[in-house]
């Protein structure tokens, strides 16, 4: 018989899936903040960045929205992750600052140490 | 040298115990010998949770944890890991744990440091509105794991054994409300979560839904399928439109793929989840009045008992508890309640989230260990107090709470000694407050607020907090008399001890724990005529001192041309004008302008 826990974890597994279609291996995963805080702070400006950049050709770079991690006082954040290194955690992200960490950060492997948490 | 380890030591009191210090001068040794001391930094955690473990070393990048380190095996850490890059396979532990996610990604942060997580495990983590995002973390396997495995009895008795205790600010143990109600004979019982969110400058709840809204639904079924309801209500404010858009998209998902409606996950149980929308009345976060309210009723609270676990919403048996409490049911099915009753205190159990707001360097949300003292939360955490000011007081518990000074910063936070110490743990608002605040006046707000939301229903709330905001408005306008204190008291005592509700029976604590604890502020008040915070208006006068050059700014700028004096020469403020709005103090640019 199948038991709950037998779909569930079917349904973990096609889920992880879909994620990993969506690019999720990519060599940089990129985490905009977007919660009622972070909005009021500007981050849809900033996501509205790296959606532009990647409907520019940008690639190698999954991107994806989270809720707030509690750091009110530097909001916007966002995270860039990468297998095997520290993360990249950077905070007051302005729309500039978005297109300097697209052009820099994503395209150059550039981490911007001065804008980091 | 660029930094190319960060190493994270659990530093809980158990560790502690279990040489955590002795492991710490002994990883700086040996890697001075190995002359990486400035490639690799340590940082100290607050309890990982994992004490039967530790003490636990994590390095990263990598995230490798390692578990019952001790100071023999750090040469050969340190050698093996760090200089020649190979982990030491048989110290590390894999551990499939829900919380502290977080550390993977903000480990090497020292605001997370102290930090544990577990009701906002996910959040700032995962895409909320992605179901996959949440499946992909173990999401819904503990509702998948109590269909499969456990009666609703087992469950109920679960969460007993993890001794949780009602997140909402009163502390009723969760285990016992969901007994209660399960052991009720009835055709329909309802689950509800109450997401109405009162406090001012309080966000935990909008803050755990907007990053997670699939732990709270999965929270809530599993509630239902203990206590043997069909039904689940959030009761969320309208003032919160991305976490109801959150919340409605959540439960959408979870509908498609068959958490909720009829028959879930193939077994026999079925439930549903609506959401009701409340106006925003702050007593609405009370228990009956949020089911008069969802009733479609005036929002206002009715004697108990009957406690809604026997007679609740259209008179069934109900289950209320708060969005918190709901998120911390997955982890203790999934890491087991005797898991959940190793974190805390003796008397209270698991973590508690706050919202830290105030004069701290970092503010935002924290979720600590139940135990922590309220030192950690105000320097580690929250980083100190901004512009060298010194500390004065914290509040906890919003305007329900009470305002501690600072001998109480060592105190540790659970229900019991907040209470003892003259505050509540509440739903978890906390206020820092520095050398410039006017206790009097941070009374006063309170009392405003609690006075404009009293429902009116009962005497000693509604007329009570009236009087009692009369006279601190009386005082705060240089009109104090002799007895004022004594009258505060004792209506405070009276409102408390006579109120119907929850809001009337706390609304006088700001007051009474600011002339408990700052008794010196009000006698200054009422007998100086003076507000030494210099926040009272009506209490101040502003001077022109000697380092006036006759600029005319402040002249300029009066709003009721008060200020008299030539082109270059001392001016001077007509205090009878003077309507005391502080406009020429911020104008002057030579600190010409004494506030006294």
């Amino acid at each position: 018989m199948v038991t709950p826990i037998d779909i569930i974890k079917k349904k973990r597994a096609e889920a992880v899936n879909r994620i990993i279609s969506k690019g999720y291996l990519s060599t940089k995963r990129v985490y905009v903040g977007m919660a009622t805080c972070e909005i009021a702070a500007g981050s849809k400006e900033v996501m509205g960045e790296f959606r532009q950049a990647i409907a520019n050709g940008l690639t190698d770079v999954y991107l994806s929205q989270k809720g707030c991690a509690g750091r009110c006082n530097l909001e916007p954040t966002v995270e860039v992750v990468e297998e095997g290194k520290i993360p990249v955690k950077y905070g007051k992200v302005t729309p500039e600052r978005a297109r300097e960490i697209v052009e820099r950060h994503l395209k150059k492997g550039e981490v911007i140490s001065e804008w980091l948490i | 040298m660029k930094e190319k380890f960060k190493l994270t030591l659990c530093d809980g009191p158990s560790c502690i115990h279990n040489q955590s210090k002795e492991i710490r001068a002994a990883l700086e040794a040996e890697l001075s010998q190995h002359g990486l001391a400035d490639q690799v930094s340590i940082h100290l955690s607050g309890c990982l949770g994992m004490c039967k473990q530790g003490p636990i070393l994590i390095v990263n990048p990598g995230f490798t944890m390692y578990g019952k380190v001790e100071v023999a095996d750090i040469p050969n850490i340190v050698k093996s890991h760090l200089v020649e890059g190979s982990p030491v396979a048989e110290k590390v532990i894999r551990e499939d744990h829900l919380y502290n996610r977080f550390f993977r990604i903000f480990g090497d942060v020292d605001f997370f440091g102290k930090q544990m997580r577990i009701t906002l495990r996910n959040c700032g983590i995962i895409d909320p509105e992605n179901i996959d995002d949440y499946l992909s973390v173990r999401g819904y396997e503990a509702l998948a794991k109590v269909l499969t495995d456990m009666k609703p009895e087992d469950v109920v008795a679960e969460v007993k054994k993890a001794g949780l205790r009602g997140r909402g600010g009163a502390g009723f143990p969760t285990g016992l409300k969901w007994e209660f109600t399960a052991n009720q004979e009835s055709d329909e019982k309802y689950v509800i979560c109450n997401a109405d969110e009162g406090d001012p400058g309080a966000f935990m709840d909008r803050s755990a839904i907007e990053g997670d809204p699939h732990t709270v639904l999965e929270g809530i079924i599993i509630g239902g399928y203990a206590i043997g309801a069909s039904k689940g209500i959030v009761y969320i404010r309208a003032e919160y439109p991305l976490a109801i858009e959150r919340l409605e998209k959540a439960i959408a998902a979870a509908k498609e793929h068959g958490f909720l409606g009829d028959n879930i996950l193939g077994s026999d149980f079925s439930f549903d989840i609506e959401i009701r929308l409340g106006a925003g009345a702050f007593v609405c976060g009370e228990e009956t009045a949020l089911i008069h309210s969802i009733e479609g009723s005036r929002g206002m609270p009715r004697p108990r008992p009957p406690y809604p676990s026997v007679s609740g919403l259209f008179g069934k048996p109900t289950l209320i508890n708060n969005v918190e409490s709901w998120a911390n049911i997955p982890v203790i099915v999934l890491d087991g309640g005797d898991w959940f009753s190793t974190i805390g205190t003796e008397t209270s159990k698991g973590t508690k989230v706050f919202a830290l707001a105030g004069m701290v360097h970092n503010t935002g949300l924290v979720e600590v260990p139940m135990g922590t003292t309220l030192r950690e939360i105000v320097y580690d955490i929250g980083g100190g107090i901004p512009n060298d000011k010194a500390f004065k007081a914290i509040q906890t518990g919003g305007p329900s709470g009470g305002c501690l000074p600072a001998e109480y910063l060592d105190t540790e936070i659970d229900y019991e000694s907040l209470a003892k110490a003259g505050s509540i743990m509440g739903s978890g608002g906390m206020i820092v407050i520095d050398e410039d605040a006017c206790m009097v006046g941070l009374a006063k707000f309170f009392i405003e607020f609690t006075q404009d939301e009293s429902c009116g229903k009962c005497t000693p709330c509604r007329e009570g907090t009236k009087r009692m905001l009369e006279i601190l408005t009386r005082i705060t306008e240089g009109k104090g008399k002799e007895g004022d204190i004594e009258k505060l008291e004792r209506l405070g005592h009276m409102i408390k001890n006579a109120s119907l509700c929850g809001l009337g029976q706390s609304a006088p604590n700001p007051v009474l724990s600011t002339i408990k604890n700052f008794r010196e502020e009000y006698e200054e008040h009422i007998r100086d005529k003076k507000c030494s915070a210099g926040q009272c208006s009506a209490l101040l006068s502003y001077v022109v001192n000697d380092n006036c050059v006759g600029c005319g700014a402040c002249k300029r700028i009066c709003p009721v041309n008060a200020v008299e004096g030539t082109r270059k020469e001392k001016h001077v403020i007509d205090q009878d004008k003077c309507i005391r709005c502080g406009q020429c103090y911020d104008v002057c640019k030579f600190d010409a302008i004494t506030k006294a």
